[in-house]
């Protein structure tokens, strides 16, 4: 019952993660509009939008403080789309302020602690509001518009059509017919062609021409253009564009009727008219549409668990593409060679729709790496004031993408690095201007892929790093022995910053300063199957490079120890794994077979199939307590005999380097706390060498049995 | 002293001719050898190393650099010398000489120095070691008194 | 019973839909649309005994949704139950006007919610 209503509540978090996103970039594009001296209404209104929705759903999930944020925040931002309060650098600030605070109010909600202190926010919101008069005023104008068509509009769309009406628009119905299988995609498109001319309100279903599979909408547009214009601009189909009668002057336009023509696809969408108004302010109100309609109809949130499991069922067909083929080659042994060229070529089909599959499922994980960026831009701009630095950050690439799960884990590490070149890095505007550097100082982040990896390029042109103070701390911290300083190459010193105890700074910096090193950096992308470069030059700058692979393969393993060696085995491919019983153990033909509850498990001692040796060179004696791990795969199951069971874990697998190819019976490694590497079993393949493919009622075992 | 040819010896894509080159010298067990200083991209203390159960022989096991898995293979394995038990010297000196430029690590007893050696420094595997030279081996090369066996580390790799 | 819940809030279209589940209603079925597009192209699979709709989605809202509901021969009595927000006295009065048969205010609890739901229901099965 539990997991059930704690469903909705996931869905709560995640949905307001995703407006909380969508209200920083709306108050990152406002700041840029402010600094542009420029107004775009129908942004404010997004913004207020997303507020809005995010108080409503604070409500139904009781959280608390996010509804009072959202209260005060909805009536400085409707304060401010009324035209009563303008924009400025301190509101910004504020504003910025408020997203920083939904953020830890969000993570509060996951966290149950407490949550920060609102009060100071609420009041300069508050303050903000009061200067204008945060009473809800109608609007002046006095027009009369259609009251059946008022009839269906929500009260937040009347508003949108007044203040339209207000500048100066005219409205129009734009009437189309869409077939309903493909509605999203038409949808989409005919709203890209007619938000660059104007605001698209509401669309109106006119309950006229629906067949079972079409449906006819009026798009209710609100556009400086004229009737002609907009007709021009969706030319590649048939639509009807009337215009909807208000009694002012603006509004005597003959109506122009079109031919009603079927809707033909595909759309192409045709070049926005020029235009009194700015084209670039309207193209701002296009990206926020757009992007949030993308968000309802053509994305899918899946919960990246039934990912895995799926995954999970494609690594059970892998096995199943093994015994085509092999099966083809008995066939082939038997003398029915045509049976087997047949079915060689079907199991070389399966083989590619596999690959295909197993791509396909990877993919889908992926996401592109602006999640991240858009929060750093974010923060560059606070600490960079903060410290009364001057940096701009330039980003490219961040529609590269990568598994969803690495971007979660990234987002930590980057902004610490970001900090750390702002902190430390960039230089103050006067020591800049002193070295002949521009003003402003530039951290550049540059994403892409290159193979299997992708690459983070984080660029400053800030002071680069110290070698020789790098040296003295290393040697303070004890990491480096005074005479091992001068051994070193270049890219080793640049190396050291990466220790422990050398990257914190005795100074602690507000961000910094917070005891988090380079070496806890470095742990974190080393986590995530990544690795950390570093380069710097005095007074030129500081590079570093990140290289992560592209997609991460997490998975609970459990670890064990066997004649020394540790290894890991993919909990998926493990039923149980329980004492070993030797009474239990009987041998049949040379096998070992262990009596569970009544069944019988061909057992494999592992330290005989891998052949392992203890330091001292020699094969354990059994005797001592062991235990055994039943592996699982598809309908086959094997004991696995082990001498400790060390826990559970959720582990990164790397894979093994080519140099290592040809070795049986690994799936990768992967890196426990202390830097050791544990080598992760390939449960399947293991299977596989021990029972010899298919028929497992004739297992063999390898080596021999000892006593 | 006749050039070397570097067709004869397969080395890696540079002209090993006229001209000063510089290499890094190590210790294997009672031997010095140098590599081509270029090849070598880093040089760490042993990490702990994990053994790789049924690997080639002369795979000393794997070990994690920074975050990347780097295969670790024992020098003096492939060329034959006694081995003797780790110690404060040992070093692993990284290289992308690997299959397809993986990066790989290699062990050895202890890291000299860098030293530059002229093309004309080097005298061919034959007339020094008088045998059918294998193709890992560049050449003796003789500075000041010591002697250094220059290997290819590509061909060894390989 | 089927009901169908209009939301363009996948948290709180799950919020009502469990909350309907865990009161064991009899023969409860639930739909769900993210739209009120995706609940025009539902409605043909009718009847519903309720159909549960916000008012604030973009696109076609809440109240045109009601309207084509009303306009469409297979639903012109089926319940409608509209979601709005507090303060707007106005959808609320233009919600009657084309044919709500009740409201709910968010925020809402569970309880609230099903009270109003199985009034609804009830009231629509009485009707015939």
């Amino acid at each position: 019952m539990v997991d059930v209503i704690d469903k909705a509540r996931e869905e709560f978090l995640s949905e307001a993660q995703e407006l909380i996103e969508a209200l920083s970039r709306s108050v990152m594009a406002l700041d840029e509009l402010q600094n542009a001296s420029s107004e775009d209404p129908a942004l404010v209104n997004e913004t207020f939008r997303i507020v809005h929705t995010l108080k409503g759903l604070s409500g139904i999930f009781s959280a608390k403080a996010i509804g009072t944020l959202s209260h005060q925040v909805e009536d400085v931002l409707d304060v401010l789309r009324l035209g009563k309060l303008q924009s400025s650098e301190e509101f910004i600030d504020v504003l910025l302020r408020v997203v920083e605070l939904y953020w830890l109010l969000l993570a509060n909600e996951k966290s149950g602690e407490e949550p920060p202190d609102l009060e100071p926010t609420l009041e300069q919101l508050r303050q903000f509001a009061s200067r204008a008069g945060a009473e809800r005023v109608e609007s002046s104008s006095a027009q009369e518009l259609d009251p059946t068509l008022l009839a269906v509009l929500t009260e937040y769309e009347e508003h949108r059509l007044r203040t339209c009406v207000e500048r100066g628009f005219s409205l129009f119905k734009v009437r189309v017919c869409f077939r309903l299988e493909t509605l999203d995609k038409e949808l989409d498109a005919i709203k890209s062609v007619l938000t660059p001319l104007g605001e698209v309100i509401t669309y109106l279903p006119t309950g006229e021409a629906s067949s079972i599979d079409t449906i006819e909408l009026d798009l209710l547009l609100a556009s400086p253009s004229g009737a002609e214009d907009i007709e021009a601009a969706a030319s590649t189909k048939s639509v009807r564009v009337v215009p909807v009668l208000l009694r002012s002057p603006r509004a005597s336009q003959p109506e122009r009727a079109l031919e009603r023509v079927a809707f033909t696809p595909p759309i192409t969408v045709a070049p926005p008219p020029d235009q009194e108004q700015s084209p670039r302010r309207v193209r701002e109100s296009e990206l926020m549409t757009t992007g949030a309609i993308r968000s309802v109809s053509q994305t899918v949130r899946v919960d990246i668990r039934k990912l895995d499991t799926l995954m999970n069922s494609v690594g059970e067909l892998a096995i199943v593409r093994g015994a085509l083929g092999r099966v083809s080659e008995r066939l082939r042994a038997e003398g029915k060679r045509q049976l087997a060229t047949e079915l060689q070529r079907l199991h070389r089909s399966f083989e590619r729709r596999l690959g295909e599959l197993q791509s396909g499922i990877l993919e889908v994980r992926m996401v592109p790496l602006s999640q991240v960026f858009d929060r750093l831009t974010r923060v560059v701009r606070q600490i960079s004031r903060d410290v009364g630095k001057q940096v701009r950050l330039v980003i490219t690439g961040s529609d590269t993408e990568i598994d969803k799960l690495i971007v979660e884990e990234l987002s930590d590490p980057l902004m610490h690095l970001v900090r750390n070149a702002i902190d430390h890095g960039i230089e103050t505007a006067e020591r800049r201007l002193a070295l002949g550097k521009p003003e402003q100082g530039i951290i550049a982040i540059n994403a892409f892929q290159k193979g299997n990896h992708v690459v983070l390029e984080i660029e400053d042109d800030g002071g680069g790093i110290d070698e020789q103070f790098l040296i003295q701390r290393a040697v303070h911290s004890g990491a480096l022995g005074e005479g091992q300083a001068t051994e070193l190459s270049r890219g080793e010193v640049m190396n050291l910053v990466f220790l422990p105890g050398v990257s914190t700074r005795e100074q602690v910096g507000d961000y910094s300063g917070r005891g988090v090193g380079m070496d806890v950096v470095k742990t974190n992308i080393a986590k995530l199957g990544g690795v950390i470069d570093l380069h710097s030059e005095r007074n030129i700058g500081t590079k570093i490079t990140v290289t992560l692979p592209i997609t991460l393969a997490i998975v609970s393993a459990l670890l064990v120890r066997c004649a020394g060696h540790t290894f890991a085995l993919p909990l998926t491919s493990i039923s149980e794994a329980l004492s070993l019983d030797a009474a239990n153990v009987r041998r049949i033909n040379h096998r070992e077979v262990y009596t569970l509850r009544g069944a019988s498990l061909p057992l494999c001692r592992l330290e005989q199939l891998l052949e392992l040796t203890t330091h001292s060179g020699h094969i354990t004696p059994s005797g001592r307590r062991r235990f055994v791990v039943v592996a699982t795969v598809g309908n086959r199951r094997l004991g696995l005999v082990t001498d400790e069971l060390l826990g559970q874990e959720d582990i990164v697998i790397k894979s093994l380097g080519k140099s290592l190819r040809g070795v049986r019976g690994f799936s990768g490694a992967t890196e426990l706390g202390d830097q050791r590497v544990a080598l992760v079993l390939d449960v399947a393949a293991v299977i596989e060498e021990v029972l010899h493919g298919g028929d497992a009622r004739e297992p063999e075992l390898r080596g021999t049995i000892d006593a | 002293m006749p050039e070397l040819v570097h067709s004869d010896w397969r080395l890696s894509s540079r002209v090993l001719g006229k001209g000063l080159h510089e290499f890094l010298s190590f210790r294997l067990a009672d031997e010095s050898y140098v590599v081509e200083l270029a090849l070598v991209r880093e040089i760490s203390s042993p990490p702990a190393l994990t053994k790789v159960p049924r690997a080639p022989v002369g795979v000393m096991g794997v070990c994690s650099v920074r975050g990347l898995l780097v295969t670790v293979f024992d020098l003096r394995y492939r060329l034959r010398v006694p081995l003797s038990p780790q110690s404060r010297t040992s070093r692993i000196l990284l290289t992308s000489a690997g299959a397809e430029d993986e990066l790989v690590g290699l062990f050895v007893d202890e890291v000299k120095h860098v030293i530059r050696l002229e093309g004309s420094e080097i005298e061919p595997p034959q007339s020094a070691l008088g045998i059918e030279a294998p193709d890992y081996v560049i050449g003796v090369g003789r500075k000041q008194g010591d002697v250094f066996v220059v290997l290819n580390l590509v061909g060894l790799m390989s | 019973m089927r009901i169908l819940i209009v939301d363009d809030s996948n948290a709180t279209r799950t919020f009502s839909r469990e909350a309907l589940e865990v009161a064991g209603l009899d023969g409860l079925e639930v739909s769900e649309a993210d739209s009120g597009l995706e609940a025009l192209r539902l409605l043909p699979r009718g009847p519903y005994d309720l159909i549960i709709t916000d008012i604030n989605m973009t696109g076609v809202n809440g109240l045109e949704l009601l309207s084509f509901i009303r306009s469409h021969e297979l639903h012109h009595t089926t319940p409608v139950l509209l979601i709005s927000t507090q303060q707007s006295e106005r959808d609320q009065e233009r919600g009657s006007q084309l044919g709500a048969n009740g409201f709910l205010a968010k925020p809402f609890t569970r309880e609230r919610l099903l009270e109003v739901v199985t009034e609804l229901v009830r009231r629509g099965a009485s009707r015939g």
